[in-house]
């Protein structure tokens, strides 16, 4: 187990390493400058500019720039935001919670929703429902996520009025509210984005938990169970299930990075206060130490998903090697 | 109704509704929140670094010392409403002595003093405060305390516009609470995430993401705002913003996109959609350091060729209109008639022969071999523009004429346009009441600055010298009207359209009036008839 800790956490760390590495060069080379994100508002003044670069460093060779970067960030300093002047740690982990409240969220409906829909396809291979549940999950899969945000905040929120268009909380209300309220309030506005990044994650785990529990359906270990006058509904959940879950549940990890890049869009369009909405205004306005400060945090939650997802993996299944 | 009529009435009957604030609202009137749809965050509640969400907040939190009335006349001292100075006068050609308002006071109880206008001066003129408002300031010599409420600018020279300068640039700041801060953390310190100000309003709190609010300072020395609070409530999607609107989670957007989505707000019944005149000017600016474009004929041939008009029509509907030029219907100098290029395809076609500019086989122009084809760049950002971009390269195309559009990242559109690095671009500039940014964006001393497409022309900068020295709104009107006509002459740039701002507010507020450069100055006027109010306003 040891030993599995220790290569799991160097490969993560090997992982940051590349994420922030690769982050830094492409973000230094793409064209464009912080300093003249409101250039069409404000006048630019060269001096200024001039003393932000020199401030920040971007005067210098970007070898060294990069070196510098690596230093501070090897002693937790990940840098200033450029445009908010705070501390890109600070403004990241003020977000941190809302975005993993979100995709938490998001991976709970889709792994509930994905089993489900699997279970009641594992039941009717071949039939109308199969198909029909398979086709209805293939096309939110391909839907953009996008729209599908928008499509669902029209009809749910503007047209039939059940839920929130946006935002976490209700204005001015939210604050009269009591603990029991906040929470209800937070979770009303949190139905449409979770679902949004829900649905589009959901058909992937349908399709795979259906195609593992078909093979466990017709394994040994289901007929035996079968043979000893079990009922169908304790034959597919008690056992079929069971087996089946574990290649599903490594799925969880490999969602973080999916559910991550959703969450830029989701988050924009539901006004919700997350890592996602931070990182795509950082980008637009080339704000360099907020970039790689979001990229360091991913590739952390990315690496820990992963490992989560592979530890689950064995407990629900301990033939799987660590 | 003729649009400049309609225009005039509308500023008539919006000054005509700003009255006396106290005598508006009925006993019981004062309370209610106006939620605010909002497309970003404040990056730091700091006037003289604010983003333009956060200024829209600290104009509520930090005062004037005038306001600039709805008329926007940023020449005569008529012009302007006393704010933080209870008066004024102007001493000699370049001095102007404020006299501070006793009343006043910080929304920690401590009296605003004429000291805290001279911190305030230094602080924006200080470069290490790294504000893009300080060269706004140049033509201010030095800020000096006379006596406790006494304060006096020095100017370089004498000019109309001293009074505009001395105060719409300037938030005061409290100096009892900034003045342990060096400058160049100031925008990094805990005040500029929990202000203290002296305003209609005070600050509430601040969730990054998802909301500002402020509240009302009852207290406030000119009488109390009749809103208990205003929200600013970040939606980054203007569909979903939109949504709000009409689902009436929200109550007002400052400006909603032409066509599509005024269409989506005019049908909500709860909505009143409230015209302003835009402070936005956009068209196609030509980079006169490119061979190509260095002779002014060849630029007015393509000016003639394009049928601003139509352009206008395709992508704003009713909701745009073709400028006068340099200027918008938001500022003074715009008003009454300007001599302006026309839309002459014929005269265009014989002035691009006698240019020596002869179509080839391909119905493309030719000089010399070369053709007379030029690239355009134009942010991903703004659909308008690619629009316009799209219309103007058809248009041109009959005229000989190839453009290429090359849509580029906002960042990298900017950053080729602060370089020089392009052959044409569509550009879109916010203006200011005042005519001084003709200098900032066309005088020859701006090249290498705002001047982005190195128009230089001695006539022209004396014409606007002579402008900007005229002393009263009467005298420099001819003189600006011949500032703008000279550049429509020169054609460096096709201005091609101005939207007409539609503002969306719930209809549940009343006494709402707009001042066109900035929406929400008299928002301390409004207020929400208690019959009418929602739960979040009690």
């Amino acid at each position: 187990m040891a030993r599995f800790a220790f290569r799991r956490l160097a490969a993560a760390l090997l992982t940051v390493a590349l994420v922030v590495s690769i982050t830094f060069v492409l973000a230094h080379l793409a064209p464009g400058e912080p300093m003249l994100a409101d250039a069409e508002r404000f006048h630019v003044d060269p001096a200024r500019v001039a003393r932000v670069r020199a401030e920040f460093g971007l005067d210098r060779p970007l070898a060294t720039q990069y070196a510098m970067y690596l230093g501070n960030a090897i002693r937790g300093n990940l840098g200033e935001s450029f445009t908010m002047r705070r501390p890109a740690v600070a403004l990241l982990l003020e977000r941190f919670p809302h975005t993993a409240l979100l995709a938490g969220a998001a991976l709970l409906i889709a792994f509930a929703a994905g089993i489900a829909v699997a279970l009641v396809q594992a039941t009717r291979p071949g039939s109308w429902t199969d198909a029909l549940l398979s086709g209805a999950t293939l096309a939110f899969h391909s839907t953009p996520t996008f729209w599908l945000g928008l499509i669902l905040l029209v009809v749910c929120a503007q047209w039939l009025g059940w839920l929130p268009v946006g935002g976490m909380t209700t204005p001015v209300e939210h604050q009269a509210m009591g603990a029991m309220g906040r929470m209800l309030d937070v979770g009303r506005h949190l139905v449409l984005p979770a679902l949004t990044l829900a649905l589009v994650q959901t058909a992937e785990i349908a399709r795979y938990q259906r195609g593992a529990l078909l093979d466990a359906l017709g394994s040994e270990f289901v007929r035996a169970a079968r043979a000893k006058g079990l009922a169908e509904r304790a034959v597919l959940v008690r056992h079929a299930l069971r087996s089946a879950l574990a290649p599903v549940v490594t799925l969880a990890g490999m969602s973080v990075p999916a559910l991550l890049a959703g969450s830029v869009l989701v988050e924009s369009v539901f006004g919700w206060p997350g890592m996602g909405r931070l990182t795509r205004d950082a980008i637009v306005s080339r704000d360099y130490n907020l970039i790689l400060a979001a990229a360091v945090a991913s590739a952390v939650l990315v690496a820990l998903g992963n490992l989560v997802a592979d530890l689950a993996a064995h407990a629900l299944d301990p033939r799987t090697t660590l | 109704m003729p649009r400049r009529a309609f225009s005039a009435l509308l500023l008539l009957s919006l000054a005509a509704c700003l009255g006396d604030r106290a005598s508006r609202a009925p006993a019981g009137a004062d309370g209610g929140t106006l939620v605010i749809a909002v497309p970003g965050d404040a990056n730091i509640l700091l006037p003289p670094v604010a983003n333009q969400l956060a200024a829209h907040v600290t104009e509520r939190l930090f005062p004037r010392l005038a306001e600039l009335k709805l008329d926007l006349n940023t020449v005569d001292d008529s012009g302007f409403t006393p704010v933080l100075a209870r008066s004024w006068e102007h001493r000699d050609s370049t001095t102007i002595v404020f006299h501070l308002d006793p009343r006043a006071r910080w929304q920690d109880g401590v009296p605003i003093t004429a000291a805290d206008v001279v911190y305030t001066f230094e602080l924006y003129r200080d470069p290490l405060t790294e504000s893009p408002y300080r060269v706004n300031l140049d033509p201010i010599v030095s800020v000096t305390r006379l006596d406790s409420l006494t304060v006096a600018f020095a100017f370089r020279r004498w000019y109309p516009e001293q009074l505009y300068d001395a105060t719409h640039h300037l938030l005061v700041m409290p100096r009892h609470l900034l003045d342990s801060i060096p400058h160049e953390r100031l925008a990094s310190s805990a005040f500029a995430r929990d202000p203290v100000g002296a305003g209609p309003f005070r600050f509430a709190h601040w969730e990054p993401g998802t909301e500002i609010a402020v509240e009302a300072d009852t207290g406030w020395f000119l009488g109390r705002p009749h809103l208990a609070r205003i929200v600013w409530r970040t939606m980054p999607d203007v569909s979903a913003s939109v949504s709000a609107l009409l689902a009436g989670e929200a109550d007002a957007m400052e400006f909603v996109p032409p066509p599509d989505e005024i269409e989506r707000a005019r049908k909500a019944p709860d909505l009143t959609l409230v015209p302003y005149p835009s402070p936005y000017l956009g068209g196609l600016i030509f980079n006169l350091r490119r061979p190509l474009f260095a002779g002014r004929e060849l630029r007015r041939a393509l000016a003639m060729a394009i049928d601003r008009e139509t352009i206008v029509r395709s992508i704003l509907g009713a909701y745009g209109e073709a400028p006068v030029g340099a200027a918008t219907r938001m500022q003074w100098i715009a008003a009454g008639p300007v001599r302006q290029l026309p839309w002459d395809t014929a005269g265009a076609a014989r002035l691009l022969d006698s240019l020596g500019w002869r179509r080839g086989a391909d119905g493309v122009r030719q000089k010399a071999g070369r053709r007379l084809e030029f690239t355009v760049i134009t942010p991903t950002t703004s659909r308008i523009r690619q629009g316009v971009a799209v219309l103007l390269q058809d248009q041109l195309r009959k005229a000989g004429a190839v453009i290429r559009i090359q849509p580029l990242e906002l960042t990298v559109f900017d950053r080729r346009s602060h370089d020089g690095d392009f052959d044409a671009l569509m550009f879109s500039r916010t203006l200011d009441p005042s005519p001084a940014n003709l200098v900032q964006f066309w005088g020859s001393a701006s090249v290498g600055g705002d001047n982005i497409g190195a128009y230089r022309s001695p006539a022209f900068d004396s014409l606007l010298a002579a402008a900007a020295a005229a002393a009263t709104r009467a005298a420099a009107q001819p003189l600006w009207r011949a500032v703008l006509e000279r550049l429509n002459d020169d054609a460096p740039a096709v201005f091609i359209y101005s939207p007409r701002n539609n503002a969306a507010i719930h209809q549940r507020f009343q006494h709402v009036t707009i001042r066109p450069d900035s929406w929400l100055a008299t928002v301390a006027t409004w207020s929400v008839a208690p019959d009418r109010r929602l739960p979040r306003d009690r």
